[in-house]
């Protein structure tokens, strides 16, 4: 039996609990005993998900103070021994995982948002030049296996409940340090497309009732694009335009209503993670570079999803 | 104070073109750039030596010597010394044998502050600062897009750093690596009509193996605990595509799939 750990980082811990999802990949399903790290006390969505949960009880440790908590890691790995060290590529898992390859002296792949196996040996996937080519990456044979992964891509969907050991443990190699956090400050939305994380974008398709976008929007934190055909007549600015004669826009979701697809219109998105398009026209050029097409009406779509979302937060 | 600058010349990402009938990258003839995020961190530098005259800079960088060109123009904007790390045994190396030997030059320096930037375009690893930070036990801060300036002679700067949902506000001890991000909006200047043509080749040092004396199995590609088996380039239509109505069979798909990628 392979052991695999997972940094449970508080920033994201939906998750970093879905990288047993990428244990499994790894290792094979029922070959691998997994154990969760968390600084303080862990939540209780990790219990019957992990075999076993490790609760870092120091309370001088910050979630921020990347220097103790590889400090920790460390002195866990040295006692248990692990086969692999996934890492969620957070803020924090960012500057974590390359500090713990380096005290480990093993090999990190960065970022990876796919899990291959070539003639038995193990292939991390990871974009590179800004996500313009994909590469294929492996381990030079030294263990633990590490990697930071990419939020958001993978997701755990076993209903096992496993029985969860719990073990408080209280390390050893805490340093004082000198690092503080003074305050945090909830960032102000910016009203640029080009650094929305979702957009919503419309196109002739929705013409006439181009501000029934807005509610979807409010729902999903997002900002309103569209394409040059709303922008030409007049019912939306330039500033909101996405294609070649408006704006490059990289957000991780995109949403096209009532949008064809041109190819000057495509040329706008680059790097765009997840695509959905509500088209009457379930042919039209945008569905072919959609995750998820939906064949119909957009205005009926949008009233329906938001229903849906405000249904469900209650 | 003394500070060192982490820069990196990369491959303008914006310039490649894409070979649709190979389906590859053409990457020849692309130019180098100075990687946007290290542009910032020097940008930094020299708005500390503007308040402070004293201040020493010295830039570092491990590439090809044929980066000559670029730090010399890097140079003509008033920074005190470039250091470029080079040697033929070096190519190929991964992100853990590169910081192991910016590190192992790092080691005999005495310095105040160690700038970067976050991450690179061609990488885009952000391990490098990182693995120095830990081969030289610092504490390392990405993401930074402002150094309070006044509080930085003191050895106790506070900056501010994005992690995408907030702003936060750090103090730190020096000496620290702190990593800039461009979003910090600091610009390097042009250099001034007067100083095209300086001579600076005498502020540049070339480093080679001879001094930092590493093994020929430590290094390059043969010394890299990791390595690129293949590249290929995504296939912009996507393959497993859902098809669904309006209906509640279709909403709800939709529903699911943006609970599981963590958008609602
Ligand atoms: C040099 C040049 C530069 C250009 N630059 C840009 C640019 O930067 N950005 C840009 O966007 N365009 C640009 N264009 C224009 C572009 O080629 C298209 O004309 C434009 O994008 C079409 O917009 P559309 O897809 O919204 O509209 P349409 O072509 O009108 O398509 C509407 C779509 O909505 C669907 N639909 C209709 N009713 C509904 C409904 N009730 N519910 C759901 N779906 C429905 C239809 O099936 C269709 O697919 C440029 C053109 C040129 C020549
Ligand atoms: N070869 C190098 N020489 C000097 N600095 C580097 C080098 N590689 C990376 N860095 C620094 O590390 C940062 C992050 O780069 P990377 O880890 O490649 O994403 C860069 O912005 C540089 O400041």
């Amino acid at each position: 039996m392979k052991k695999s750990l997972i940094y449970l980082d508080a920033e994201n811990i939906r998750n970093s609990i879905d990288l047993l999802e990428v244990a499994e990949l790894v290792h094979g399903k029922g070959e691998v005993e997994t154990y969760a790290l968390c600084i303080h006390q862990c939540p209780k969505e990790a219990y019957g998900k992990f075999d076993v949960i490790i609760n870092v009880q120091d309370d001088s440790i910050q979630t921020y103070d990347v220097l103790n908590i590889t400090n920790c890691l460390e002195e866990m790995h040295r006692n248990y021994t692990f086969d692999s060290i996934l890492i969620p590529a957070t803020h924090i898992g960012r500057m974590l995982a390359p500090r713990l390859s380096m005290r480990l002296h093993v090999g990190l792949v960065a970022d990876v948002t796919a899990i291959d196996h070539h003639d038995g040996e193990l292939e991390m996937i990871r974009p590179a030049y800004s996500g313009k080519i994909m590469a294929g990456i492996v381990n030079r044979g030294r263990v633990p296996i590490m990697m930071s992964v990419r939020q958001n891509i993978f997701s755990y969907t076993s209903h096992q409940v496993k029985n969860t050991l719990s073990i408080n443990v209280y390390p050893t190699s805490i340093q004082a340090s000198n690092i503080s956090l003074l305050e945090m400050k909830v960032k102000e939305k910016t009203k640029d497309i080009r650094e929305s994380t979702v957009l919503i974008s419309g196109g002739g398709g929705v013409m006439d009732q181009f501000h029934r976008l807005d509610e979807l929007a409010l729902e999903l934190n997002a900002q309103v694009s569209a394409s040059r055909r709303i922008v030409d007549s007049g019912i939306a600015t330039r500033k909101i335009q996405v294609g070649q004669s408006g704006h490059t826009v990289s957000p991780k979701l995109y949403i096209a209503l009532g949008i064809y697809g041109s190819l000057q219109h495509i040329e706008g998105l680059k790097n765009v993670e997840n695509i959905i398009s509500v088209n009457i026209d379930k042919d039209a050029p945008i569905c072919s570079l959609s995750d998820i097409v939906v064949e119909g009406d957009a205005v009926e779509f949008i009233e329906k999803l938001v229903e849906k979302i405000r249904r469900e937060k209650v | 104070m003394n500070l060192i600058c982490l820069v990196k010349f990369v491959p303008d990402v914006e310039d490649f073109k894409y070979d649709v009938t190979r389906n590859v990258l053409i990457r020849e003839n692309v130019k180098m750039i100075l990687n946007p995020d290290d542009a910032c961190a020097l940008a930094f530098c020299l708005k500390v030596k503007e308040k402070d005259p004293e201040t020493f800079v010295e830039i570092v960088s491990m590439a090809p010597t044929s980066v000559v060109g670029h730090l010399e123009d890097l140079l003509r904007r008033n920074f005190d010394q470039a250091t470029l790390i080079s040697d033929r045994m070096y190519v190929g190396s991964d992100t853990y044998v590169t910081s192991r030997i910016l590190a192992r030059y790092l080691e005999g320096k005495t310095f105040d502050c160690i700038l970067t930037g976050t991450h690179s375009l061609d990488g885009d690893t952000s391990h490098v600062p990182s693995q120095v930070g830990e081969a030289l036990r610092l504490h390392q801060i990405s993401n930074i897009v402002k150094i309070e300036e006044t509080q930085f002679k003191t050895g106790w700067p506070v900056v501010d750093v994005d992690s995408e949902r907030f702003i936060s506000s750090y103090r730190v001890g020096l000496p620290a690596i702190l990593s800039v991000s461009k979003d910090s909006k600091y610009k390097l200047p042009f250099v001034k009509f007067k100083n095209l043509d300086l001579d600076v080749s005498a502020k540049i040092k070339i480093i080679t193996n001879r001094e930092l004396g590493f093994r020929a199995d430590e290094v390059g590609l043969e010394g890299s605990l990791t390595q690129v088996a293949h590249t290929f380039t995504r296939n912009l239509q996507k393959e497993d595509r859902v098809f669904v109505k309006t209906d509640e069979e279709g909403i709800d798909t939709v529903y699911d799939f943006l609970h599981a990628k963590g958008f609602i």
